[in-house]
């Protein structure tokens, strides 16, 4: 035992953190998180992210792989509102990195720089997998991004301020190019305008609310649990004299329900990517919104 | 005094009433409750094992049955045919300040109580070191660690129970972890526990003035562990290597010390070796394959002491060496659903006392099968079968083997505010 414990110290003193040599170490819960870190912290940051983008983002499997890269992260930037609450937590617990533990520089939740809709104001777990802090997709409202990118923006020129000016001068070309962008994608979304569609989960609602989409139910029966026999044909029933524009559907989730209402109403079944690589096309944070919009006025 | 017994009710109910319409509705003026703590209350959950078992054996054949080799379990009864009420674990957890963060894990079962856990964790500390004191699960292989209502299989794997006994091995005491900072996944724990596990070690001295033994107590902690946690991603599947290494003092002590005629006592030291190797391959984003596997070795040299007169007083050696492993594949099929099997086994069981090998049977089996539902993340039904191969009857010293088949319905029930789990 002394001798593992001798081991153990040498081990620690041998290896002293190599602080930050350069590159600004971000790691990001997911892949859309990293992909906006990498617009504006641009080569002065290392960006590696957690879950995959074509998984289901309430139930990431934890790899210990994840526990190394939190362990050598300057900054850890997360989704927030619950999202991770099924998969970081341990993670966090078990990578030893005081530096990104929440309340400090390094641990930066993105929900806290938007306004997040749909706060229960009751809650119960009666109600599925409900988020007590409102719906946790707030990202993929495309005007949400602005917010996202100045709180990255801020935060990386907090924790590194002698490349502030360069972070500022990313931040200011994506916004140029964003804004260049929500132009496009209003004017593609526009006919869509009070179009009524069904979704899996609820995970495009602020999409939806952003171009006036109407949602008109969900495939799950509740959050997190999956359709049944009867609440389809509750929807159904419900659709039978005005079919929805749109069933939209996840790219985790199983489809059978929404392939079936979808034919059984003559009703457009279009799968979305909720995050980048969740589709080939979806490469990074411009072409995740390129495709959302694409698929759904094509 | 018979009249006097009526002047205080009396008094009250008069006096009361007047007191409180005296007292009535004074308008607050300031609407704060400046002492209020209700928003720090901790994150509490509560866990509910229950289940139905059909045995092949009647409750009384199944009692006397035991695995040889394995020290008999007097304090937890074994399940019963029919209804059984498993456990309701009790957590709580909540960061104390900036620096520390506190555990507590109470195990209620119908007749007992006990704490199963309680202890404070590091949050500060640099160059990836944490610091856990307190009661708590060691960290010595993989299922060790990992509370029963994480489990895949409803039991605790035989070489597990046979090395730790039905509660693992939880000790007091503190641990050091480090986590290396590469870009591969390597830490390393150590241990420094009170060694009190009654299947492997011990504390207490043993004493007999009778036939002059004066085994001196362990002053302190008795007990040091030691593990190395490794992984690498490969594509979709993702590996996870331990090693595990538990020294500490062996002390069992039936009688002897007590003066009992056929008292016995042993001391001297026990080493547990442990490896363990888990795969996990993610078929897509709802179904996963995971193969988890775990080898237990046990060394026990020590002195055995019988008889506590002069005239049938005894001193021998006594070696023990034991090992076994389980190894499970269990799959997620669907959105609620999970499937496995187990495959568990006693290996080597060699019980040398005065150089003398006992007859033991070795190679011990047991099988098991199971399917889950989980309707959500709460709650769990699960459909378990065992064949059971390692228990056997004593008769006429001799070991008598019984085949045991199980068949259980499990329910498992969480609520509260309950932390996810990790790998």
């Amino acid at each position: 035992m002394r001798r593992i414990c001798a081991a153990l110290i040498v081990c620690c003193a041998l290896t002293v953190d190599p602080v930050s040599a350069g590159a600004l170490r971000v790691v990001a819960a997911y892949p859309y998180i990293g992909s906006l870190v990498e617009k504006i912290g641009g080569t002065n940051v290392q960006v590696s992210s957690l879950a995959r983008g074509d998984h289901n983002p309430h139930v990431i499997v934890p790899l210990p792989s994840f526990i190394a890269k939190v362990r050598g992260a300057d900054l850890l930037v997360i989704n927030g509102a619950q999202l991770e609450i099924g998969w970081l937590p341990p993670l966090l617990r078990q990578a030893n990195n005081p530096a990104v533990q929440p309340g400090e520089r390094g641990f930066l939740d993105l929900s806290r720089s938007v306004t997040l809709i749909e706060v229960p104001a009751a809650v119960s777990r009666e109600l599925g997998d409900v988020h007590p802090e409102g719906n946790p997709h707030h990202y993929l409202d495309p005007e949400n991004i602005l917010l996202l990118a100045g709180a990255i923006r801020d935060r990386l020129s907090e924790i590194d301020p002698d490349a502030a000016a360069y972070y500022q001068e990313n931040h200011q070309k994506f916004i140029e190019l964003w804004r260049a962008r929500l132009l496009e994608w209003s004017e593609k979304m526009a006919p869509l305008r009070n179009a009524r569609v069904i979704e899996y989960h609820k995970s495009f609602d602020y999409f939806l609310r952003r171009y006036g989409l109407v949602l008109a139910g969900t495939v799950e029966p509740l959050p997190g649990i999956p359709p049944t026999s009867k609440h389809i044909e509750r929807l159904e029933a419900l659709l039978k004299g005005q079919p929805a524009r749109y069933v939209l559907q996840d790219v985790y989730n199983p489809d059978d329900a929404s392939r079936h209402l979808a034919e059984k109403l003559g009703m457009a079944l279009r799968f979305l990517p909720h995050d980048v690589g969740a589709v080939r096309e979806a490469g990074d944070i411009v072409s995740l919104f390129d495709e959302i919009v694409g698929r759904m006025t094509r | 005094m018979h009249t006097r017994q009526w002047i205080l009710p009396l008094v009250l109910i008069v006096l009361g009433p007047a007191w409180t319409r005296g007292q009535e509705a004074p308008a607050p003026t300031d609407q704060s409750s400046p002492f209020n703590q209700a928003k720090f209350v901790p994150d509490i959950s509560l866990i509910l094992d229950c289940s139905y078992l059909l045995r092949s054996l009647p409750d009384e054949s199944y009692d006397m049955l035991a695995v040889p080799g394995a020290a008999a379990d007097d304090e937890h009864g074994s399940s019963h045919r029919g209804f059984n009420l498993n456990y309701l674990e009790i957590n709580f957890y909540s960061i104390v300040d900036p620096y520390f963060e506190l555990f507590a894990v109470l195990h209620v079962s119908e007749h007992h109580f006990h704490l199963e856990e309680a202890y404070g964790l590091t949050k500060k500390l640099p160059l990836g070191l944490q610091v856990k004191v307190g009661k708590f699960l060691s960290g010595f292989g993989r299922i060790n660690e990992q509370h029963a209502h994480y489990w895949d299989f409803a039991k605790r794997p035989l070489i597990h129970e046979t090395v730790f006994g039905p509660e693992g091995l939880n000790e007091v005491g503190a641990r050091l972890t480090w986590v290396a900072p590469f870009e591969t996944y390597l830490t390393v724990g150590g241990e420094v526990l009170m060694g009190e596990n009654a299947s492997s070690f011990g504390r207490a001295g043993i004493h007999s003035e009778a036939v002059q033994v004066d085994e001196e107590s362990v002053n302190g902690p008795g007990l040091f562990v030691g593990y190395g946690r490794t992984s690498i991603d490969i594509g979709d599947a993702s590996l996870l290597f331990g090693v595990s290494l538990g020294r500490g003092t062996t002390r069992v002590d039936e009688g002897f010390s007590a003066g009992l005629d056929d008292g016995a006592a042993l001391a001297g030291h026990t080493v547990v070796w442990g490896g363990d190797l888990t795969i996990k391959y993610l078929f897509d984003a709802i179904r996963y394959l995971t193969v988890q596997s775990e080898f237990l070795y046990r060394s026990t040299d020590a002195t055995l002491y019988t008889g506590n007169t002069p005239q049938v007083f005894q001193t021998s050696p006594f070696e023990r060496r034991q090992s076994g492993f389980y190894c499970q594949a269990v799959a997620k099929v669907g959105l609620q659903w999970r499937t496995g099997i187990r495959f568990d086994m006693l290996l080597q069981n060699e019980i040398v006392e005065g150089g003398i090998r006992m007859d033991i049977p070795e190679n011990l089996p047991r099988l098991s099968a199971m399917v889950e539902f989980n309707p959500t993340e709460f709650s769990r039904l699960r459909v378990q079968y065992d064949y059971d191969r390692s228990r056997y009857a004593l008769a006429d010293s001799r070991f008598a083997e019984k085949t045991v088949h199980e068949l259980s319905l499990q329910l498992n029930l969480a609520i509260g505010a309950h932390g996810a789990h990790a790998f």
